[in-house]
């Protein structure tokens, strides 16, 4: 598979890897939800993988195509889920850029699939809350939900980052090596 | 977790460690305690009770009348001539914007802080 991967253009990696991507958003979409707002994001470890194999900008068309194409099979397109998912995923975009940037411009600092799916899944959260505060119920009380769905957020981002990490360290054909960031540049 | 954080993830993961309780304190702190609770009868203001002043109240309403218990800050129904009970069950009220009522009786309470940051909290 890996093989077949680097050997292709790009846009045939961002249409593969999207496919991919909305396969699992629309298995993870039959997944009964215990709060409003909150699921394993699982789709987004395939944008994490990309990100940490082929940067920050093929990972975005993945990620932001996802929710699109996603949204239209599902038949939430323009509805109010759609839009707070995809405020969170571009929310996610942006914090995964900056990791991006500092990962680049700071080697020493360099964010490893832990830290990115922990930063993607705050940043998904906060644009997804904030989206539902100001659009849909800009109600006070609901600010109480924003610490809990944080906190949950944070550990569903982390366990996202270890799967990631688990692919990546098999994609590299059994080396248990860190994953090299400039590697497919 | 030697090769699984990085020295950058190890920084995310600090920041995110230090957001969220101060996520907690930032939105779960309310309006603050109470200072005093206000009690409406038929929908029009009945009395206005300091919270740090215990005493036991009965309110009338078209029922009966319904018990309140002032005591440590807070106030609660702790008998009403209601049948759910629902505003017994409400349990002790504190922080600004908390409300029981009971609505068989008329007879509703709300906590009122300095900083009324909000109208009411729902759970």
């Amino acid at each position: 598979m890996s093989h077949t991967l680097q050997t292709t253009r790009e846009d045939h990696l961002v249409a593969w890897f999207t496919a991919l991507a909305i396969t699992i958003h629309i298995a993870e979409s039959a997944l009964p939800s215990p709060l409003p707002g909150v699921k394993p994001g699982l789709a987004n470890v395939i944008t994490l993988i990309v990100l940490c194999r082929f940067g920050w900008r093929l990972a975005a068309w993945v990620a932001l195509l996802r929710v699109l194409i996603g949204s239209v099979l599902l038949g939430t397109f323009l509805s109010p889920t759609f839009f707070l998912s995809a405020t969170g995923a571009l929310a996610s975009v942006a914090a995964l850029g900056l990791g991006w940037a500092i990962s680049r411009g700071l080697p020493g600092w360099a964010l490893g699939p832990l830290g990115y799916g922990l930063l993607a899944a705050l940043a998904h959260m906060t644009g997804q809350f904030w989206a539902a505060y100001t659009l849909f119920i800009p109600h006070p009380a609901l600010l109480h939900l924003y610490p809990p769905l944080m906190t949950l957020a944070a550990v569903l981002g982390l366990t996202g980052g270890i799967l990631t990490r688990s692919v990546l360290t098999r994609l590299n054909t059994g080396s248990d090596a860190p994953i090299s960031m400039s590697r497919q540049q | 977790m030697r090769g699984w954080l990085s020295r950058g993830d190890w920084l995310v993961l600090g920041a995110a460690l230090l957001l969220l309780p101060g996520l907690y304190i930032a939105f779960w702190h309310g309006g603050g305690r109470g200072q005093e609770a206000r009690v409406w009868v038929d929908g029009k203001p009945w009395a206005r009770l300091d919270l740090f002043h215990d005493q036991r109240l009965a309110v009338p309403g078209p029922l009966g009348d319904s018990l309140l218990e002032v005591a440590a800050g807070r106030v609660r129904f702790i008998a009403s001539p209601c049948q759910g009970h629902q505003c017994i069950h409400a349990g002790w009220l504190a922080d600004g914007g908390e409300v029981a009522a009971c609505l068989p009786n008329r007879v509703s309470v709300q906590v009122v802080a300095n900083d009324p940051r909000f109208d009411a909290i729902n759970f």
